[in-house]
C-alpha cells in the first residue's frame, strides 16, 4: 500500500481530532427546563458530578465511533492505493502504437518498443484476468493497433486467449502515429445508442493507451467521459538520426545525368557525425562525412527542434532507370529513417508531332527542347488520317498550333493545344474576346515553373466556360487562358488564344512555358514513380489494361499476387513498411515480365523525434493519466470515505437509541 | 409538540368551567361513602352507629344513674321490674373535608394539575353539599391553611365554585404544618381527601400521621400530570438543567433511555413507598393521571375505591 498525500491527513487529523476529545472534556451547554419537581429527577440523575468546567473523560462509545470517523476521514485524505491489476466495472480497449517511432529498438534487452509494448499489454490482459482481491469481473476488452490508420485486431471479448493471440499478431508500421481513428473505432464499439433517444447508453471504456506519446492528432482529441491510462514505452535517452528529405532530379542542361539532394536531421540534443551513403540499385556511389549540430529544445513550446544539415551529391550520368538510396550508416535507435530511397525513371527523350502549324514559332520553340527525341510536323488531314487509324499513341505530346479537329478525333492521348478550342467535353466556348491580362496563376503547377507572366498582354482569345473539373491553370482579366483538362489517359492543356494574339512570343516565359508542358506531359505517365510515397498511402499506378500476373514484391521480402479489376488504374494499400516495393507483370501472347518499382520513404520529423513523453494531456482536458508501466493502483480513499459514513451513521444511531428509546 | 409540561388548555374563569351541568347531573346519583357510620353534630341522612333519638330500634340496655329517664321502656319495666333503656339507630350527617394543595408544583402538567385538583374538589365538594353533607375546604401552601369551612346545601355551590376559582397557587409546600393544622381543627369524624401531587422534598410522613388520628375515613388522591408519569413519551430530551418551579433548584440531566428508566423506577418507588404508608395507617391512597378523565374518575375508579357510592 503507499499514500499520495499523507501530510494533508496528518495535518488534518492534528487539527480535529484533539478539539473532540476536548469536547469531550468540556460540560455540556444545557437548555433550561423548568418542571414541577427536581426531587426524581435528582436522585435519577447519573452525571450529577462535580460542577467544575471539565469533566473526567469517561469511557464512551460515541467518543470511540467519532474518533474512528476522524481517523478514516485522515485516511482518506492521504489518499492511500494497493497495488491491484483489476478495475472493477466496465470495458477495455488496449490500443497499441504500432507507428514507426516504435520500431525504435532503444529498450532494454531484444527487440522494439513494439515488442515491449506487446509484452506490457500481454501483461496488462493477463492482471486483468486474474481475480485479485480488491477486483472484481475484469468486464471485456478489445484490442486496437494503430499508426496512421487503426486496425482492429480483437473485437470486445472477455477470452483471454484471443486477446493474447491478437496481441501477438500487431506488426509494425512506418506510418505516422494519429489516434483519432483508433478513438473513433474504439467509441463505435463501445457506445449503443438508445434508438428511442438516439443518446449513447452505458458507461465509456477505459482506453489502455500503449506507446512512446508521439501522437500527431493527441492534442486535438476530446476525451467524452474516457478514462485513458497512458502506458510510456521507450527511454529519454533515444537516440536517432533520421534522412528527412530526398530529391532527384536530371540537370535542365544534362537529361541523361542526375542530381541528389538529401536533408538528415538530428534528433539527439548533442552533435552527431555520421557518414551519408549514396547507392545506386544496392551499389555504393559516394559516401560523405557530415556533423549535424545538437537540437533545441524550443523554449515556449518545450517542443525539439532538430538540427538539419543538407547534402548534395555531385550530378553523374545515369540515363537507366534505377533505385537511388541515400542512407546515414550510424547506429541509432530507428532504423527505419535512416535511409531513404527513390525510383529514377529513365531519362526519357520525347517524340512530339505538331499538327497545323500556322508559323515557324512553335516549331522553332519544340525544336530547341532537349528532351525531344523526334519531331514530326503534320497536316489536318495526316493527323486526322492517323487519329482514325488509332495510330496516335506513338507520340508522347501532340501540339495544335491554333487547330481544333472534328468531334471525335481526340482519342485518348496528351495534348497541348493553342489557340482554337479543342473538341473536348467541359470546354465550352461562347466567343471570342479581345483584350486581357493575366490576373491569377496556379503557382505550384509543373507547366507554370520558372513562367512569369505578368508580362503578358492577350489582345485575341477565346471565350471558355469551363466545367467544374476543369482546372484553370491561368485565370485572365475576361476569361481562363490557359486550362488543363484531364480525364483518365487524356490530358490536354489548353492555351485560349493564339500566342500570335498576344506579346507571348517576345517573353522569355513563352519558350519556359512550352518546354514545361511538353515535358510536363510527356512524362506525366512516369513522373508517379519518381516520386515517393509515404508509409499510409494508397500505392497507385497505371498498368497496361491486359496486364495480368500482377505480382507485388514487398519490401520485406514477400510477394503478394494482386488482381485488381481495373490494371489502368492499379491501387494497393495502404503501405505499411517503407523500403522498394516492385510490381511486376505481363501481357498476354508475351513472355517477357514487365516491371515497375516504388520507393516507400518515411520522412517525418513526427516520427523522428523519438523521445519518449512521460505525460500526455489531451484536448482540453488533462484526465489523461500517466500510468507508471503496467502497474493499476486501486485508490483506497472511497472505502475509506464509505466506512467514516457507515461510522457516523453507526454513531447517530447510537445516540439517538441512547436518547430515545 | 406543545411546550414540555406547559398546559395548553384555558384556566377556569367561571364556576361551570369547573363544573359543567352534565356532570353535575351525573353526580347527583352519587353520595360521599364512609366505610364507618360517622356521628355527626347535627342529624343528619345517613344512620349512626351511635344510637339516639330516632324512629328505628336498635337495641336494649340496662339503665346506669344519669340516663335519659325518657329512654326508659316502661313496658319492659313492668313486665320484668328491671329498668332497661331502649336505643335507636340515630341518623347523622357527614362531615367532607377537601385539602388542596396550592403549592407551586402543582401548577403545572398538560393537563395542568391545580386545575385538575380543584376540578376533582368541586365535583367531590358538590356531591358532599347535595347529599347535606358538612363541607369544608382547605388550600394549603407556604403561606398557609385556607380554609372554607362548613357549607352545606346545594344553594353553597357557587359559593365553593367562587372560592375555587379564587385560589392561587403558592409557592412552596408546607404539608406538615398544613396537616396538622387541618388536624387541630377539624371536629367530629367523616370523610377527607387530600388532593396533592406529595412530590415534598421535607418528607410527607409527618403530616400523614397527622391525619391518621382521630375518626376520619382518610382519602390521599396524588395527582400526577403524564409529564411526570412517562416524561420521555411526551418529549423530554436533550441535555438539560431542570429547574424547580418551586424552589428554583436544578438538575443538569442528559435524557437517555438508562435516565428515563431509572426515573420511572424512582417514581414507581416513591408511589410505593406513598401507598404502604397510607396502607398502614388505614388511609386510602390511589394515583391520578391528569388525563384521565373526570366523569370516569368519579363514576369508576373512586366509586371502586370506596370513597363515592
Amino acid at each position: 500500500m503507499s499514500w499520495l498525500s499523507v501530510p494533508a491527513g496528518l495535518i488534518l487529523a492534528a487539527v480535529v481530532i484533539p478539539p473532540l476529545i476536548l469536547l469531550y472534556f468540556l460540560k455540556l451547554r444545557r437548555r433550561a427546563q423548568p418542571i414541577a419537581c427536581t426531587l426524581l429527577w435528582k436522585r435519577s440523575v447519573e452525571d450529577l458530578r462535580a460542577n467544575a468546567p471539565f469533566q473526567r473523560l469517561r469511557p464512551s462509545i460515541l467518543l470511540l465511533l467519532q474518533l474512528l470517523a476522524l481517523i478514516l476521514l485522515a485516511l482518506a485524505i492521504m489518499q492511500p492505493q494497493i497495488q491491484a491489476g483489476q478495475r472493477t466495472t466496465g470495458k477495455t480497449v488496449i490500443l497499441i502504437d504500432n507507428s514507426a517511432s516504435m520500431t525504435a529498438s532503444d529498450i532494454e534487452g531484444e527487440g522494439t518498443r513494439l515488442d515491449e509494448a506487446k509484452r506490457r499489454a500481454k501483461d496488462r490482459i493477463e492482471t486483468l484476468y486474474d481475480r485479485g482481491l480488491f477486483s472484481s469481473s475484469a468486464g471485456q476488452t478489445m484490442v486496437i493497433a494503430f499508426s496512421d490508420r487503426a486496425e482492429v485486431y480483437c473485437r470486445f471479448t472477455d477470452s483471454k486467449g484471443q486477446l493474447l493471440g491478437a496481441i501477438d499478431r500487431i506488426q509494425p508500421t512506418h506510418g505516422e502515429s494519429r489516434i483519432t481513428e483508433a478513438l473513433t473505432l474504439a467509441r463505435a464499439y463501445t457506445t449503443n445508442p438508445d434508438p428511442e433517444s438516439d443518446r449513447p447508453v452505458g458507461d465509456p471504456a477505459t482506453l489502455e493507451l500503449f506507446s512512446d506519446g508521439r501522437i500527431a492528432d493527441l492534442d486535438e482529441q476530446v476525451l467524452r467521459g474516457e478514462t485513458m491510462l497512458y502506458h510510456p514505452i521507450g527511454s529519454p535517452q533515444a537516440d536517432n538520426v533520421a534522412v528527412t528529405v530526398i530529391s532527384i532530379e536530371r540537370p535542365y542542361d544534362r537529361p541523361t545525368a542526375v542530381e541528389v539532394f538529401a536533408s538528415l536531421a538530428n534528433f539527439n540534443t548533442k552533435p552527431v557525425t555520421s557518414d551519408v551513403q549514396l547507392s545506386v540499385d544496392g551499389v555504393v556511389r559516394a559516401i560523405e562525412e557530415i556533423t549535424i549540430g545538437p537540437a533545441q529544445i524550443d523554449a515556449s513550446t518545450a517542443a525539439l527542434v532538430a538540427q538539419r544539415r543538407n547534402v548534395v551529391f555531385t550530378p553523374f550520368e545515369q540515363p537507366r532507370g534505377v533505385v537511388i538510396e541515400v542512407a546515414s550508416l550510424r547506429d541509432d535507435d530507428l532504423a527505419a529513417d535512416n535511409a531513404a530511397r527513390l525510383v529514377v525513371p529513365p531519362a526519357k527523350r520525347l517524340t512530339v508531332a505538331l499538327v497545323a502549324p500556322k508559323s515557324f514559332l512553335l516549331r522553332t520553340a519544340l525544336e530547341g527542347i532537349g528532351s525531344i527525341q523526334r519531331m514530326e510536323v503534320l497536316t489536318a488531314i495526316r493527323y486526322e488520317t492517323l487519329a482514325e487509324q488509332g495510330a496516335i499513341d506513338q507520340y508522347d505530346v501532340i501540339v495544335f498550333d491554333d487547330y481544333a479537329p472534328e468531334a471525335g478525333m481526340m482519342p485518348p492521348g496528351r495534348y497541348l493545344t493553342l489557340g482554337s478550342t479543342p473538341p473536348l467535353e467541359g470546354l465550352n466556348e461562347f466567343g471570342r474576346g479581345e483584350g486581357q491580362l493575366i490576373l491569377d496563376v496556379t503557382d505550384n503547377h509543373p507547366v507554370f515553373r520558372f513562367v512569369n507572366l505578368e508580362q503578358l498582354y492577350i489582345s485575341r482569345f477565346h471565350l471558355l466556360q469551363p466545367a467544374d473539373d476543369v482546372q484553370v491553370l491561368a485565370e485572365g482579366s475576361r476569361g481562363p487562358a490557359i486550362v488543363a483538362v484531364s480525364r483518365g489517359q487524356m490530358q490536354a492543356i489548353c492555351v485560349t488564344f493564339d500566342p500570335l494574339d498576344s506579346n507571348w512570343p517576345f517573353l522569355r516565359s513563352f519558350v519556359t512555358f512550352i518546354v514545361n508542358a511538353v515535358e510536363y506531359l510527356g512524362h506525366a505517365g512516369e513522373a508517379i514513380s519518381a516520386t515517393s510515397f509515404a508509409p499510409g498511402e494508397a500505392l497507385t499506378t497505371r498498368l497496361p489494361v491486359a496486364a495480368e500476373r500482377i505480382d507485388l514484391h514487398l519490401p520485406d521480402g514477400g510477394t503478394q499476387r494482386l488482381d485488381p479489376l481495373d490494371p489502368a488504374l492499379f491501387s494497393w494499400g495502404p503501405i505499411r513498411l517503407s523500403g522498394i516495393y516492385a510490381l511486376t507483370w505481363s501481357v498476354p501472347g508475351s513472355d517477357q515480365k514487365h516491371s515497375r518499382a516504388f520507393a516507400v520513404n518515411l520522412l517525418s520529423d513526427r516520427e523522428g523525434d523519438i523521445r519518449p513523453v512521460e505525460r500526455i494531456l489531451a484536448k482540453e482536458e488533462d484526465v489523461y493519466v500517466a500510468g507508471a508501466g503496467a502497474t493499476q493502483y486501486t485508490p483506497l480513499w472511497p472505502w475509506a470515505i464509505g466506512l467514516c459514513l457507515a461510522v457516523i451513521m453507526l454513531e447517530w444511531w447510537i445516540y439517538h437509541r441512547k436518547a430515545y428509546i | 409538540m406543545p411546550e414540555f409540561g406547559v398546559s395548553t388548555e384555558p384556566r377556569p374563569k367561571r364556576v361551570d368551567e369547573l363544573i359543567d351541568s352534565e356532570l353535575m347531573a351525573k353526580l347527583d346519583q352519587v353520595d360521599v361513602m364512609s366505610r364507618k357510620i360517622f356521628a355527626g353534630k347535627l342529624q343528619g341522612e345517613r344512620r349512626s352507629k351511635r344510637r339516639g333519638v330516632s324512629v328505628e330500634f336498635a337495641d336494649y340496655r340496662h339503665y346506669v344513674h344519669g340516663d335519659d329517664l325518657r329512654f326508659v321502656d316502661w313496658n319492659v319495666y313492668a313486665r320484668l321490674d328491671r329498668l332497661f333503656l331502649k336505643m335507636f339507630l340515630e341518623e347523622e350527617d357527614l362531615s367532607l373535608l377537601i385539602a388542596i394543595d396550592a403549592s407551586a408544583s402543582m401548577d403545572w402538567g398538560n393537563p395542568n394539575k391545580f386545575v385538575f385538583a380543584r376540578r376533582l374538589a368541586m365535583a367531590l365538594g358538590y356531591i358532599g353539599l347535595v347529599n347535606h353533607n358538612r363541607v369544608t375546604l382547605y388550600a394549603f401552601s407556604r403561606e398557609g391553611v385556607q380554609p372554607l369551612p362548613n357549607l352545606r346545601g346545594r344553594r353553597r355551590t357557587r359559593e365553593m365554585g367562587t372560592w375555587l376559582l379564587d385560589l392561587e397557587s403558592g409557592d412552596e409546600s408546607a404539608f406538615n404544618d398544613a396537616m396538622r393544622h387541618v388536624a387541630l381543627s377539624r371536629q367530629g369524624k367523616g370523610v377527607m381527601v387530600i388532593l396533592s401531587d406529595f412530590m415534598f422534598k421535607e418528607s410527607y410522613e409527618k403530616g400523614l400521621r397527622y391525619l391518621a388520628g382521630g375518626g376520619y375515613d382518610t382519602f390521599c388522591l396524588q395527582i400526577l400530570s403524564p409529564e411526570e408519569i412517562d416524561p420521555g413519551k411526551h418529549g423530554l430530551a436533550g441535555d438539560l438543567r431542570l429547574t424547580d418551579i418551586e424552589d428554583e433548584d436544578t438538575a443538569e440531566v442528559t435524557i437517555s433511555a438508562a435516565l428515563l428508566k431509572r426515573y420511572k423506577e424512582n417514581l414507581d418507588a416513591y408511589c410505593g413507598r406513598l401507598r404502604d404508608f397510607c396502607v398502614r395507617r388505614a388511609i386510602s391512597h390511589l394515583t391520578i393521571d391528569t388525563a384521565t378523565d373526570l366523569t370516569t374518575l368519579l363514576l369508576d375508579y373512586l366509586r371502586k375505591r370506596g370513597l363515592l357510592k
